[in-house]
């Protein structure tokens, strides 16, 4: 009974430095493929970084655009952000392809759903935060312009405009990411509509003024006094 | 990877053929056919009285018009005066133009001028608007003569002006850019201007003609230029201005836009020039040194301060991240006073003015935006103007202008300690 | 009996223009005579010139030059005799060089027995010949030519007691050509010459021959009536000879003087010259072109005169304020340089001396429409001496050698009627007809070949031109033209090289062929001919459709 005992313990300390024995070069392994990954992903940065850097991408963005949403957003500039993302992505990449070297069970079917999902996540991130950034900007746009203008009500207008935005992102953002596809376009659909709707009867509504007013001055007598203002150069 | 040229071969062709010159005279169009003509004709007539023995080239850099107005440039033949025996000037005065094809635009058309300037080895160049109607060849002379003759390397016109015409020059961008630059440069936005071959050369190599800034409005960013570089600015006096009725200029609006937007963007791409200086020496004026006629009445703006009180409400989240909390708050309380006893002082006006120029420095928002969010306050200021200066004699208000620009300079430290400080 | 076409002879000439007494000095007395000049024609045979005009040779006081005549059937005894010019005109001849000489018709000097018995009483028979007047406030605003040394028109007689016209000095009283004595007078002088064998007359002052109240006095059609008298005559009488009209005016006026064939064979084209100068002083070939736009067609029997220098200042009354005020600046700094309106210097010295700009401009004038005159001395360029008084800086003797005299006179140098231009640049010892002759590549050397080949080539002489008009304004081209006979000129008028596109589409698939090497150059095409240029460089192509 002593030895089966001491026999079983033997085996299962002989198991155990077997499978330490057996994983110790895996874990090894793994923490090289990760040391080379964060070399490599430095290197991948480094030289995109000065590739982004010579073909003038930051000037590029800063004609179409792109630069000042970064700036709102307190992130750095495109190339800072896409070498950076390079980087991480390159090194986490790495860090994955170390674990499943582990070989532990259940966790490589993980990694892999992981990877299938990790771009749609990111694709939705991206998403959210580009609808975020326009909504802000045309929906401040549309408020300055309509102060300037002397519209009524402007800041419904503005705030209209940053809603229909905000819709349309998170309902986009949703649909990548798979989660209950028919009811989030279904929704936003709705949504949508309402406000559509909502705004032609308002339009309609304000627009008979609107139209009154421009086929009196079109085609009846000239008197509206005009305003105008003094010039400014 | 080498930069497409922006100069298109034929434009070459011809600069080859014309070959060195001493003056340049460069006319932007944009569907000016009907008017171009006339200008072309006072640019030549310019030339044979005032520059007999000098090489001269006129060039026209159409921003594509749809109205032949290059058509009419090119073959609207040569005036000739009555001479002697019909001979004309001494030398053929060259005439050239030139097309691009993006959006009609100020900066591009003046990249092609500086460029043909500095090709042709130019001393003396002017921008002339073909929108001017009064043109006379007096002008253009004006504008030449001090840059061929007295060595000045930028030269802004002088306008007459009615008591109550130019107000966003006079009570903004003048004072202004004097206290900020040190430039008391009366006119540093006009459709007229000389500058010399030199200051051509030198904007020629600068890396900016992308920049919206530059792209619409970029005389003053020349004149800034030529001043940061330690070259001679000056002004000439050439009287009152009427522009073509089809080329009605820029609303309120855009105005601002265009020439705060480019004035806050000189501002940031010079800052280690301006922000060291502390005077404004005067500069070499020839005749008059500004003149307001006492016409024009003031016109009742009943619904500019509307206007101003319901930006301030309704853009108060905006004016909020661009204003330091007191002064924001003086505005507010402003624009809760009565209609009639409304003043917008000057202290404040500078102080607003130079809030906003750090923030658009800092890029708290878009800039563009940062720059609308003035129009409000501005046109509450130009209400305060109207109200207290309805009377007034053009020597008031002469006075009140130069008080207004000591204020600006008075207030400059706050300017610095605004900028350099972390929003 | 001379064929038509020999009778043109005037058209084809390439005119040689000296004065005897600068030439050469056969006598040893410091004065050039028609013996020195006879010995010569080698040369001038040798330079390729087919015509000689000689400046007036007459018995004078020579307080202008010899255009103040006291004898019109005479030869200066200076000069020699009128046998000796009979036998250089004889020796002229034989090298089939012609002969044209000086005819002041417009007035004489005060020492001309005309005039004295003009003015010796009012009652005298030639009281008539001249204009006089007992007021001197007729022909009121007429301008006065001489503005450096005349007050008036009118000079005070203090014989008869009055005043007399003149036009130019108030030594040389205007004849009156309204009295038909003076003309037959004056008929009779012409055949005098023309049965001697001269081949044609330089009219001189033309325009002032006739005076008539409220007018200025110049061109009036009674003039052109006396003209076309004189000219009726000679063709009668003595076909195949020249009339040359010294009308410095503007084309338009001068067309005037050609009639329809029926007056002047010849006229000078005055503007044409200065702005030749301020052509290439400009780089700009506008004022050429302009000027040449201006003038208007001419009969076919008649041919302009064009010359870079002569004998007087190069005139600038023909040229707008502005560009007179240009050519002093730019030729005649130097106050001494400036006489009447005009510029005293020779070609040579005015062109700094600029080898390239004297070939340009010389290759201009002998490709140009009209015939061409040089003046002596300008073939090997000569320098002038602006500290002689009025012109006689120009008029200084021949440069034959760098020996005695420059090989003008064996006299002693003292007695020289002009001191030699003697300076290291210009002097005689630098620049003499011997040197150059010697060098192949000699100012004298390249005149010759350039005369040569317009000689050789009617259509410099008789074609028509039409010009190309590049883009580049430096550079001036043109195309003669004569029958099949085509000749594309292209001159470079600036100090720098010169790119230029011309637009040959009339003379498609033609071949160039460069006419002093005679080489080939790439056949025309469909696109503009590029061609370039050095600094004042010119071409002579000419266009042969083989």
């Amino acid at each position: 009974m002593k030895e089966v005992i001491i026999q079983g313990l033997r085996q299962a300390y002989s198991n155990l430095v077997h499978m330490f024995a057996e994983f110790l070069p895996r874990l090894l392994v793994m923490l090289v493929i990760v040391l080379v990954g964060l070399v490599v992903a430095y290197l991948l940065k480094t030289i995109l970084r000065a590739v982004l850097h010579v073909t003038r991408l930051d000037r590029l963005s800063e004609e179409a655009g792109a630069s000042r949403f970064l700036r709102m957003a307190a992130l750095p500039s495109m190339t800072e952000l896409l070498s950076r993302s390079l980087f991480w992505v390159t090194w986490c990449g790495f860090i994955l392809i170390g674990i499943s070297v582990l070989g532990v069970a259940g966790l490589q079917e993980q990694i892999s759903r992981l990877f299938l999902l990790l771009p749609a996540i990111f694709v939705a991130i991206l998403i959210l935060f580009v609808g975020l950034v326009t909504a802000n900007f045309l929906s401040r746009a549309a408020l300055l312009a309509a102060v300037n203008a002397g519209y009524p009500s402007p800041k419904l207008l503005s705030w209209s405009i940053r809603f229909v935005i905000w819709a349309l992102a998170v309902s986009m953002a949703l649909e990548q990411v798979g989660v209950a596809r028919q009811t989030v376009i279904a929704a936003f659909s709705i949504v949508f509509g309402a406000f559509m709707f909502g705004l032609a009867i308002a339009f309609g509504l304000g627009g008979k003024d609107l139209a009154r007013e421009f086929l009196e001055r079109n085609l009846g007598e000239k008197k509206r006094e005009k305003y105008e203002e003094p010039q400014p150069l | 990877m080498a930069e497409e040229s922006f100069l298109a071969d034929d434009f070459i062709r011809q600069l080859m053929s014309v070959g060195e010159v001493d003056l340049l005279v460069g006319i932007p169009s944009y569907n000016n056919a009907s008017t171009i003509a006339q200008t072309l004709h006072s640019v030549e007539e310019s030339l044979r009285q005032n520059f007999v023995r000098e090489r001269a080239v006129i060039l026209n850099v159409d921003g594509g018009s749809g109205d032949e107005t290059r058509q009419v440039f090119e073959q609207s033949s040569e005036r000739r005066e009555a001479g002697h025996k019909g001979l004309t000037s001494l030398r053929t005065i060259h005439r050239i133009s030139c097309m691009y094809d993006r959006s009609p635009s100020q900066g591009v058309a003046l990249r092609s001028i500086v460029a043909a300037a500095d090709l042709l080895r130019a001393r003396a160049c002017a921008v002339i608007s073909p929108a001017t109607t009064n043109l006379t060849p007096a002008w253009i002379a004006n504008l030449l003569r001090p840059v061929y003759r007295e060595g000045l390397d930028f030269v802004a016109p002088l306008y007459v002006r009615s008591r109550f015409q130019g107000l966003l020059a006079r009570d903004l961008l003048y004072p202004m850019s004097r206290a900020v630059f040190g430039q008391r440069i009366r006119e540093l936005y006009s459709d007229e201007w000389g500058f010399s071959g030199r200051l051509a050369s030198q904007c020629l190599e600068q890396d900016v003609w992308r920049e919206e800034a530059v792209r619409t409005r970029p005389e003053a960013w020349m004149a800034v230029l030529a001043g940061s570089a330690g070259l001679k600015c000056g002004q000439y006096f050439l009287g009152p201005k009427t522009v073509s009725p089809s080329a009605t200029g820029p609303d309120i609006v855009d105005a601002i836009r265009q020439t705060v937007g480019s004035f806050f963007w000189c501002m940031e791409s010079n800052q280690p020039y301006w922000m060291g200086r502390s005077n404004s020496p005067a500069i070499s004026t020839f005749g008059p040194e500004h003149e307001l006629s006492a016409d024009g009445i003031p016109p009742s703006q009943e619904k500019m301060f509307d206007l101003f009180r319901s930006g301030v409400n309704e853009l108060e989240p905006i004016l909020a991240s661009i204003l330091t909390p007191d002064t924001h708050a003086q505005i507010k309380a402003i624009a809760l006073s009565d209609r009639a006893k409304f003043r917008f002082a000057a202290e404040l006006w500078v102080k607003t003015l130079y809030e906003f120029a750090a923030s658009y420095h800092h890029a708290v928002l878009n800039r563009d935006h940062l720059v609308q969010a003035l129009v409000p306050l501005y046109r509450g200021r130009v209400y305060s103007f109207l109200l207290e200066n309805a009377n007034s004699s053009p020597e008031t208000m002469e006075a009140q202008s130069e008080i207004l620009c000591q204020e600006f300079e008075r207030q400059k430290p706050y300017l610095l300690e605004r900028w350099t400080g972390k929003n | 009996m001379l064929s038509q076409d020999e009778n043109l002879w005037y058209k084809d000439a390439v005119i040689y223009q000296l004065h005897v007494r600068t030439f050469c000095d056969s006598n040893a007395d410091g004065i050039g005579d028609f013996r020195g000049l006879t010995s010569k024609l080698d040369y001038l045979q040798e330079l390729g010139i087919n015509a000689i005009w000689l400046l007036p040779f007459y018995p004078s006081p020579l307080r202008d030059d010899g255009y103040d005549i006291a004898d019109y059937t005479s030869v200066h005894p200076s000069y020699g005799t009128l046998q000796d010019f009979k036998d250089f005109l004889a020796a002229a001849h034989n090298r089939r060089i012609r002969v044209i000489t000086e005819m002041v018709v417009n007035h004489t000097s005060d020492q001309h027995p005309w005039f004295q018995e003009s003015r010796s009483s009012r009652e005298n028979p030639k009281r008539d010949w001249y204009v006089w007047s007992d007021t001197d406030n007729r022909y009121q605003g007429v301008r006065i030519i001489f503005v450096d040394t005349e007050m008036s028109n009118w000079a005070w007689d203090p014989i008869s007691k009055s005043y007399y016209w003149h036009r130019f000095f108030n030594h040389q009283p205007d004849l009156n050509y309204d009295n038909p004595a003076v003309r037959e007078a004056m008929w009779e002088v012409m055949k005098f010459w023309l049965d001697i064998g001269v081949d044609g007359f330089r009219l001189d002052a033309v325009p002032y021959l006739i005076e008539r109240d409220g007018t200025s006095c110049e061109n009036l059609p009674e003039t052109h009536e006396i003209i076309r008298d004189f000219r009726k005559r000679i063709d009668l009488a003595y076909p195949g000879k020249m009339l040359l009209a010294e009308a410095n005016q503007w084309p338009a006026d001068v067309r005037a003087y050609f009639g329809n064939g029926d007056e002047f064979h010849m006229a000078f084209h005055f503007p044409l010259m200065p702005r030749m100068f301020m052509a290439v002083k400009l780089e700009d070939r506008k004022p050429i072109i302009e000027i040449l736009e201006q003038t208007p067609q001419i009969p076919e029997n008649c041919q302009w005169c064009i010359f870079l220098r002569n004998h007087d200042e190069l005139t600038l009354e023909m040229v707008t304020d502005i560009e007179r005020d240009y050519m002093y600046d730019e030729y005649a700094v130097d106050k001494a340089m400036r006489i009447n309106l005009g510029i005293r210097r020779r070609l040579a010295p005015m062109l700094e001396n600029d080898r390239r700009r004297v070939e340009l401009l010389t290759g201009l004038l002998l490709s140009m429409p009209g015939t061409p005159i040089i003046y002596y001395g300008d073939e090997i360029g000569m320098g002038d001496n602006i500290y002689l008084g009025d012109r006689n800086g120009v008029r200084t003797p021949m440069q034959w050698n760098g020996g005695w005299n420059a090989g003008f006179s064996t006299a002693d140098p003292e007695r020289l009627y002009s001191p030699l231009i003697s300076n290291p640049v210009y002097g005689y010892q630098a620049i003499n007809v011997d040197s150059q002759r010697r060098s192949a590549h000699s100012l004298l050397s390249w005149t010759k070949s350039v005369i040569q080949t317009r000689n050789a080539f009617r259509v410099f002489s008789r074609g028509s031109i039409e010009f190309l008009n590049p883009s580049n304004h430096r550079v001036l081209a043109y195309v003669r033209r004569l029958g099949e006979e085509k000749v594309l000129i292209v001159n470079n008028l600036s100090s720098s090289a010169q790119a230029v596109e011309l637009n040959l589409q009339m003379y498609k698939r033609h071949i160039p062929i460069e006419m002093f090497g005679r080489n080939l150059f790439p056949r025309i095409g469909d696109l503009p001919y590029l061609l370039t240029l050095g600094p004042y460089q010119f071409y002579w192509f000419r266009l042969r459709r083989i």
